[in-house]
């Protein structure tokens, strides 16, 4: 084989290969790349300053007790963590998740805005962390009944994060 | 003689049956007495309320934090060149050994664990366990802030017999009554060895009675030393006995028993006891603790280990020898116990500072918790309050109160009712979390809160609405933006009762202002102008979603502030504000759990936005302005630095001083002035303004934490007069 054939193959496949990431993605039952447009807490935990990195590690020991289905020990956590920093957005994430969990999708919505907000005043709102706001949002209408505005929002979060979104939650341990 | 005996016969048959009957009558009595305190409510336990819990994390500034006085009033106990026990450290130069003791809570409770801390200066540089690896935050177990007692005045915290340590059962026993496993109630060879030993004394030095017949006396009988009261003491005992196991009676004995007086309420029983003096639960005693709290049980005052550290010791001691002697503790804890030094924990703070803060608590409880569930029910109700910051406010208060008398002589009044007073309420905007509250000078004076029941004219702390008001709106409905005018011109409203002409502080005009100096300088006339044009009925809209809720007049004058509201709902809508426009639910407690463990009631953190967060952040940016350029300007001279926004007011005759203002995490709001209407004859900037820098300066140690930032899309520029005119922006007026 003639290094001019392999070099034609090796930009063929260089071409070919993001057009066949692009394609798996669109087909259901093809598993895309594992949390390839979702934030975790851990890629957050040490930012910020002493008491914004307190804070997310009182958030992470609640996304646990959440884990373990203990809530009223996640709820106490994520007061703590306000408690140490009251802007921390990485807390009313958590919070719309647990309160998702919980079935109070008025509250869940309330503490989205209240991430919303807080990201985009300091710049922090970035698509891995619209996933989920979109996803919990859509999550949270759907428990309203409000199925129209869900449905878009909850296939745009399945569509960003597949491994996290496909069954239309997010779980304590895929924020952690 | 026969003839008399068969005579008597009749009268002494019947005397010995009334006596019959009547003895039985007593001793029925007795004895529903003794069944009826048993079975039914035994003890009257106070609830207690307890703060919010310190937080350790890599970062924290453990001096500001108060780190040591929080481990003394928990009752830690320092020790060196051991390693430390459940609720011992070691303070070690720049390193710190703690072992956290087991916190029992439905949802906070921790086990018990080791930390190293590491220090440089005052920070703390790294949080780790034993083992080296780093901790992100562990919270500490709440500090307590105070009780809700009956009229009696009893301290308690129930303990059943099974969770106290052996050794404070068998120091009792050794020196209170050895044969209590086996005697019926009565110990005659008790009495007998008293009996001798006082005989010998020529006096009453040794006492004969039981375990069982000093709870009795405690339990059902007046304190009198009198023969029929000792006889009723010891039959009462008797069935106590007969009726009740002897762990029962040991546990009623355990929670009644009095072990001294802490200011003017009195400690019942060893859980409380634990907790007074030595900041810990009864089940974490050490034998050395559980042989002090034995040998004060006889005279709890005169051997107290506060008052008479000797005398407490050397009965301490005492008690370790009888253990030692009757068999109960084997001779090396012997000599180990007897060799500690009397360690006892720091008087925990004067309840006196917080006691607005509990009489607020009990007020915003549910109704079902009334005062005979909070003196009776033992509950455990974990508040918002932050003790070192309710303990900065009640200072800055009192120095802030004494100071301006002392240098306003005509202010100052000899009596305590007619004197000036002044309150301050602290709250986290966020959470709406009330972190301190002081609502007078004195509570023992008046018990009147003036933060949270008064109703006080607002005066200029009220302006900001009415420019919030403006800003919601555009330039051409009547509303304004930052870079607008407003005309401080002569104004003339007629209204139903005549014409109302507002004047400035100052007495003068000062024609076309820029909007910032308009609420900078706080002017009237350009404000009330203000109010005219976006409708008064728009300003107390949005004072309402603020979170006013006292009621508003809509009249021109309301745009200055002529509407009664409490200082607690000024700081609501402060906070409103400086939250970005989400108005929190005030809260003053977050659960209320039994004795029992059970979560009763829970306030969770709840908000809602009432104001976009564009509008919120040109008003504090306003409020900055007033901080940085206005009549708050001489707060920089407090030693304040960093986001500081907020309103000084003063109202007419100059009868109300306030000043409310926040930080990105801290809302204050201070009223000084005089319950009855007379002139203070100071404004808001000189009365208030002083006592709200000293506290926020304590409370953030100076350097306020975090920034006012801008929503997403709005941007900061700078303005000359050639742009307005362009921008179509000088209107307003």
């Amino acid at each position: 084989m003639s290094s001019c054939l392999i070099d034609r193959i090796a930009l063929l496949l260089l071409l070919l290969a993001p057009a066949g990431m692009l394609a798996c993605r669109s087909f259901p039952g093809v598993p895309g790349p594992t949390r390839d447009e979702a934030v975790t807490l851990e890629e957050v935990m040490d930012r910020g300053d002493d008491q914004r990195r307190a804070s997310n590690h009182l958030v992470d020991q609640g996304l646990e007790a959440d884990q373990l289905a203990d809530a009223g020990r996640a709820l106490d956590r994520y007061e703590l963590a306000l408690q140490l920093d009251p802007g921390n957005p990485w807390v009313y994430l958590a919070l719309a998740r647990h309160e998702l969990d919980r079935h109070e999708p008025r509250r869940a919505l309330a503490s989205l805005d209240r991430c919303r907000t807080l990201l985009e005043r300091r710049g922090e709102i970035s698509p891995r962390v619209e996933t989920h706001l979109i996803g919990l949002r859509g999550s949270a209408l759907a428990a309203l009944g409000r199925d129209a505005e869900a449905r878009p929002l909850l296939a745009e979060a399945r569509r960003r994060a597949p491994s996290v979104w496909d069954d239309g939650r997010l779980a304590a341990e895929e924020l952690r | 003689m026969l003839a008399l005996l068969r005579w008597l016969r009749l009268p002494l048959g019947l005397g010995a049956f009334a006596l019959g009957v009547f003895l039985a009558v007593w001793l029925i009595r007795l004895d529903r007495t003794v069944v009826a305190r048993f079975e039914g409510r035994t003890f009257k336990v106070p609830s207690r309320v307890l703060s919010a819990p310190s937080i350790l994390y890599p970062g924290l500034d453990w001096q500001r934090s108060d780190l040591r006085g929080t481990l003394a009033r928990l009752g830690y106990r320092q020790v060196q060149g051991v390693v430390p026990a459940p609720g011992q450290y070691e303070w070690d130069g720049r390193r710190v050994r703690l072992h956290l003791r087991a916190f029992d809570h439905p949802t906070r409770g921790e086990p018990a664990r080791k930390l190293e801390l590491r220090l440089d200066g005052s920070r703390v540089t790294a949080l780790t366990s034993p083992d080296g690896r780093p901790l992100g935050a562990v919270p500490l177990e709440p500090e307590p802030v105070g009780l809700y007692y009956g009229p009696d005045r009893e301290q308690r915290e129930l303990a059943r017999l099974e969770d106290l340590p052996p050794a404070l059962v068998d120091a009792i026993l050794a020196i209170e009554d050895q044969r209590f496993p086996t005697h019926s109630g009565v110990d005659p060879r008790r009495i007998a060895g008293a009996l001798l030993a006082n005989l010998e004394a020529g006096g009453i030095t040794q006492g004969g009675s039981t375990l069982t017949q000093q709870l009795v006396k405690n339990f059902f009988l007046a304190p009198e030393r009198t023969l029929s009261r000792k006889l009723q003491e010891a039959v009462m005992a008797l069935l106590v006995e007969w009726r009740y196991e002897k762990p029962a009676i040991l546990e009623a004995y355990l929670n009644e028993i009095y072990l001294g007086q802490r200011g003017a309420t009195a400690v019942h029983g060893m859980g409380q006891a634990a907790r007074l003096y030595f900041g810990k639960r009864a089940a974490d005693l050490e034998l050395a603790e559980c042989a002090l709290l034995a040998a004060i049980i006889q005279s709890p005052n005169a051997n107290s280990p506060y008052r008479h550290p000797d005398r407490a010791l050397e009965r301490r001691n005492l008690v370790l020898d009888l253990m030692h002697r009757q068999g109960r503790i084997d001779p090396s804890s012997w000599r180990r116990a007897r060799a500690e030094p009397l360690l006892v924990a720091e008087v925990t703070p004067d309840p006196r500072d917080a006691r607005y803060f509990l009489a607020a608590l009990e007020r915003q409880l549910p109704e079902h918790y009334g005062s005979g569930v909070l003196v009776n029910e033992g509950l455990s109700i974990h508040a918002t309050i932050d003790l070192r910051l309710q303990i900065a406010a009640a200072v800055a208060l009192r120095e802030g109160l004494a100071d301006l008398e002392k240098r306003h002589a005509r202010i100052r009044r000899e009596d305590p009712l007619r004197q000036l007073q002044g309150c301050l309420v602290a709250l986290r905007p966020q959470t709406g979390e009330v972190l301190a509250l002081v609502g007078g000078r004195d509570f023992g004076v008046s018990q009147f809160d003036r933060c949270i029941q008064a109703r006080r004219p607002a005066g200029s702390v009220f302006k900001p609405f009415v420019y919030i008001a403006a800003l919601e709106r555009a330039p051409a409905g009547g509303g304004i933006t930052l870079a607008s005018f407003l005309s401080d011109d002569p104004l003339e409203v007629r209204t139903p009762s005549g014409i109302w002409a507002p004047a400035n502080y100052d007495r003068q005009f000062h024609g076309r202002v820029p909007v910032r100096e308009a609420l900078e300088r706080s002017l009237n006339v350009a404000t009330a102008r203000l109010g005219q044009q976006v409708g008064i009925e728009r300003v107390a809209d949005v004072a309402r979603r603020l979170g006013i809720e006292s009621a508003l007049p809509e009249v021109p004058s309301l745009a200055l502030g002529a509407a009664d509201v409490s200082p607690l709902e000024m700081a609501r809508a402060y906070a409103t504000v400086a939250n970005g426009g989400v108005r929190p639910v005030v809260r003053t407690f977050d659960e209320v759990v039994d004795a029992e463990g059970r979560v009763l009631e829970r306030r969770e953190l709840s908000f809602e936005r009432v104001l976009d967060e564009g509008t919120a952040y040109l008003a504090t940016s306003l409020l900055q302005g007033v901080i940085e350029r206005g009549t708050g300007r001489s707060i920089v001279s407090y030693g304040l630095h960093g986001a500081l926004a907020g309103k000084t007011g003063t109202t007419d005759d100059e009868r109300d001083a306030w000043f409310v203002g926040f930080t990105p995490e801290l809302v204050v709001a201070v009223w000084i002035g005089f319950d009855e209407p007379q002139s203070l004859g100071l404004s808001g900037a000189a009365a208030a303004l002083p006592i709200w820098a000293r506290f926020v300066r304590e409370a953030t140690g100076g350097n306020v934490r975090g920034e006012f930032l801008p929503p997403q899309g709005m941007e900061s520029l700078e303005i000359g007069a050639w742009d307005r005119v362009r921008a179509g922006l000088s209107g307003g007026f």
